[in-house]
């Protein structure tokens, strides 16, 4: 996948890969062991499909609130950050990357991507 | 600590632990600390922290979207496990907000073999009403 | 599924309902209007989810067995409470109802 390819050409990337909704399959690119690399799917798919649930509970609740469906989530932590957007993951140094660029980079191209078959 | 003591004689017990609302595992108890350890028991009260947390929001929604009333404030959440459940417990939080005092008390839990838990006598004993008969 | 029904008879449970693998709502049986059972299935349905990804996250970071597969919820409330057992959830009162009991009723009904 093209968007994986140009994550890992951004300064600061380590890692960067896909995870599915449902089942054990991933794929990745960049410095991260198989193993690594699969627990990173299970938390990804996990994290996607709990900010989902929490998004359609807000927007059932309040709709238009702008926040339903959700197109990703970023945890960042003292010197790394995951950016998740779609099936699409990025391990990032934030000392040597910029987050911005990342997730706009990432919203370029999942953006629009579908939800359904979350 | 009366109350982890009193977890522990519950049918299948494993481990009986204390933990504050941002998952920090305080005072436990490990019946068999070659099958359960410290560092599992602080990921399960980090877990169990964010599931409490989640399962509030969805009461507090629930009974804002139906007019339903009674699930809220949230006094247990459980996990099935394959062998293992968890049981945790905000309820005395919720009373001592109730009473209007500031200071909270930790959240509670208990973990127990699936074969012969009690999830009554759990609740009962979390809910203050002592071992249930 | 009609069988699910036989869940009511038991003392306090209220509801029971049945929902597909993608959450789709497929029966319910009890006190609540199909719109809020529809509802519930959803919560349901999130919630199945939400305990696998606690599962098979908890089983990774210790390497314990005996979490995943997980085989169900319980979120009790100081009047009523909610359990799913794989696609099926129950709304019980929380005093009185024999949860142990529920649980193993479901879990046998979930399987048919």
């Amino acid at each position: 996948m093209s968007i994986v390819s140009d994550l890992l050409a951004q300064p600061g990337v380590i890692a960067a890969g896909e995870y599915a909704y449902r089942g054990d399959r991933f794929s990745y690119r960049g410095a991260l062991s198989e193993e690594h690399a699969r627990m990173a799917s299970i938390m990804c798919r996990a994290t996607t499909m709990g900010t989902n649930m929490e998004s359609a509970m807000l927007e059932a609740l309040r709709p238009g609130s702008g926040l339903h469906p959700p197109r990703g989530w970023v945890v960042r932590g003292p010197g790394h950050t995951v950016c998740v957007m779609a099936n699409v993951f990025c391990l990032l140094d934030h000392t040597r990357g910029s987050i911005n660029d990342i997730v706009r980079l990432m919203r370029q191209a999942l953006g629009d991507a579908t939800n359904e078959l979350i | 600590m009366v109350i982890l003591d009193d977890l522990m004689r519950l049918p299948g017990a494993m481990a009986a632990f204390e933990f504050r609302g941002s998952g920090e595992l305080l005072e436990h108890r490990i019946a068999y600390p070659d099958r359960i350890n410290p560092t599992t028991l602080d990921l399960l009260a980090h877990m169990c922290s964010a599931n409490t947390s989640i399962a509030t929001m969805q009461a507090r929604g629930w009974e804002q979207m139906t007019a339903m009333k009674g699930f809220y404030p949230v006094q247990e959440f459980t996990l099935i496990g394959f062998d293992w459940s968890v049981v945790v417990s905000g309820l005395r939080r919720e009373r001592h907000k109730q009473a209007g005092r500031s200071s909270l008390p930790p959240f509670t839990g208990v973990v127990l073999a699936n074969e012969s838990a009690d999830y009554e006598a759990a609740f009962a004993l979390l809910e203050g009403g002592g071992p249930a008969s | 599924m009609r069988m699910i029904k036989r869940l009511l008879a038991l003392d306090g449970v209220n509801v029971v309902c049945h929902f597909r693998d993608d959450g789709g709502f497929v029966e319910g049986y009890g006190l609540m209007s199909r719109d809020d059972m529809v509802r519930l299935a959803r919560f349901a349905h999130d919630y199945r989810r939400m305990i696998q990804g606690n599962a098979d996250q908890l089983a990774m970071f210790t390497g314990m067995r005996g979490w995943t597969p997980p085989r169900g919820w319980i979120v009790r409330g100081a009047a009523q409470s909610v359990c799913g057992v794989g696609n099926l959830v129950c709304m019980v009162d929380s005093a009185g109802a024999p949860l142990n009991e529920i649980l193993l009723e479901l879990h046998e009904v979930s399987h048919w």
